[in-house]
């Protein structure tokens, strides 16, 4: 019995090596997509942990504003969709590797621009400071000497170390806490670990709609879009897929679904072509 | 960003890891023995509380672990957690690693042949004095390598620090690798750790070699 078991088990993982393991019936074709019995298949990358873009929803499903656009972008295009979760981290060697097509998580493209294929920008996004209800922190000057919390590898980060951003700004902090998820950071600032956190102004709306008792500074540190990255030779997907969004934005779809996310919904930015 | 300049920002959080480790297992070696007299306490309610400990310790998450010792004192009773992040860390990584030591430990002391106590006790060792001078060198010798294997774990486990914003070496690298958009930081955080653990090894290695007095 046992000796059967192990012949199953070593024919099975034969066969998988031999079909590349890309799931059954998949190919790799030319540009980095994969058919099955036809129809295409289009594999959103995207961080779970980045509300309201793309996160675990109340019914513990995928979702988000980036998510559903991508669904209803697919079901325009008559594509497969397929959630590509990955760790934020990795992205690029997620993205590199061909185990996703784009990444589509609320990603900026500013400071980003020669490193990949880069679709229409579909959201403008602020960084801004948050600080409790009472705190003494007024202007980006009060800042000075005390500790800000943010999390690693978002566009607030960048910025604070950016020396054409707000490096300068960042060097009169008392210290930079670095986080692996802007919960975390949320928490510490709510049992007085640290005194303000650097956040994208609708990642720190959605936190702020969670508990109340915390307020934006009303001086931005920086503004930028958020698009779609795609391998930077990939440009004949990038260029379908800004031609399906144009046609989601004429058709209605993306004022629709920008409504269900009211703590965005004023920043999207793509306008219905003019005819 | 140059490999220079990605090599010594890094070593900033090479040297937050050494310090981590370092006072981790200064703390966690010694307390590992201690828990292994509480468990084989002879009052039952202490030895009870002792396996509840090593079983809470061993049986949920590290990382989740360092969460509640950082965030427990504020939800429990409102204390702020300001400047106890170095702190919390420390007491979670020696609470948890000691309790892998004891198991080690333990392990060791229960291998040794009941007939030494009794030929001890005839030649008229105190307890005390059996432990001390027949039992525990022996015990030290057996148990060596695996606690070698733990001291190695430790050096990787360093890594969760992360979840407090503590800016160790594997954290750096995950955020200097995001805004460079480039793998190099882990393969410099691989190195490192790579040669954190050779040295851990040959270290131990020499200690067990001085070990060998009878063969």
């Amino acid at each position: 019995m046992k000796k059967l078991l192990a012949l199953g088990l070593s024919v099975l993982t034969v066969a998988c090596l031999f079909t590349g393991c890309t799931g059954a019936g998949q190919v790799l074709d030319g540009d980095g997509m994969v058919n099955e019995g036809g129809t295409r298949v289009f594999r959103q990358g995207f961080d779970l942990d980045y509300p309201p873009y793309s996160y675990i929803d109340d019914n513990g499903e995928k979702g988000g504003f980036d998510v559903e656009l991508a669904q209803a972008l697919c079901e325009y295009k008559g594509w497969t969709y397929e959630a590509v979760p990955f760790n934020w981290d990795a992205k690029d060697a997620e993205l590199n590797s061909g185990n996703c097509d784009c990444i589509w998580s609320g990603f900026t493209r500013n400071g980003r621009e020669d490193d990949y294929a880069w679709s229409i920008s579909y959201s403008d996004n602020t960084q801004m400071i948050m600080v409790p209800d009472g705190s003494e922190i007024n202007t980006l000057e009060d800042l000075t000497g005390k500790i800000v919390g943010v999390q690693t590898a978002t566009s607030a980060y960048e910025l604070l170390n950016d020396e054409e951003g707000q490096k300068e700004l960042c060097d009169t902090f008392k210290s930079l806490e670095i986080y692996d998820t802007y919960t975390i950071a949320f928490n510490d600032l709510q049992s007085g670990g640290i005194d303000a956190i650097a956040i994208d102004v609708t990642s720190g709306q959605y936190l702020m709609s969670t508990k109340a008792g915390y307020h934006f500074l009303d001086e931005a540190l920086g503004s930028e879009q958020y698009a779609i990255g795609f391998r930077k030779d990939d440009t004949a997907l990038r260029d379908e897929v800004n031609e399906a969004l144009q046609a989601l934005v004429d058709n209605g779809t993306y004022d629709e679904i920008g409504k269900k996310y009211p703590e965005i919904y004023e920043f999207l930015c793509l306008k219905p072509s003019e005819k | 960003m140059s490999f220079w300049t990605m090599l010594t920002t890094m070593a900033d959080g090479m040297l937050k890891t050494i310090l981590l480790f370092a006072l981790t297992l200064i703390g966690s070696i010694p307390l590992g023995m201690v828990v292994v007299f509480l468990k084989k306490s002879k009052f039952k309610p202490i030895a009870w509380l002792t396996e509840a400990y090593i079983a809470v310790m061993r049986g949920t998450p590290l990382m989740l672990q360092l969460l509640v010792w950082y965030f427990g004192p504020y939800y429990l009773f409102g204390f702020s957690t300001r400047g106890f992040k170095f702190p919390a860390l420390l007491i979670g990584f020696i609470l948890n690693y000691a309790a892998y030591f004891a198991e080690i430990y333990r392990s060791g002391i229960d291998s040794m042949p009941i007939g030494q106590y009794e030929a001890a006790e005839i030649l008229g060792y105190s307890k005390f004095a059996t432990f001390m001078r027949i039992i525990l060198p022996q015990v030290i010798k057996r148990v060596l390598p695996a606690v070698t294997n733990e001291v190695i774990t430790l050096v990787k486990d360093t890594s969760l620090a992360s979840a407090l914003a503590y800016s160790e070496v594997f954290s750096l690298a995950k955020q200097i690798s995001a805004s460079q958009t480039s793998f190099l930081p882990f393969l410099i955080a691989g190195v490192f750790y790579f040669i954190a653990n050779y040295v851990v090894a040959w270290i131990m290695k020499r200690i067990e070699k001085s070990m060998q007095y009878y063969n």
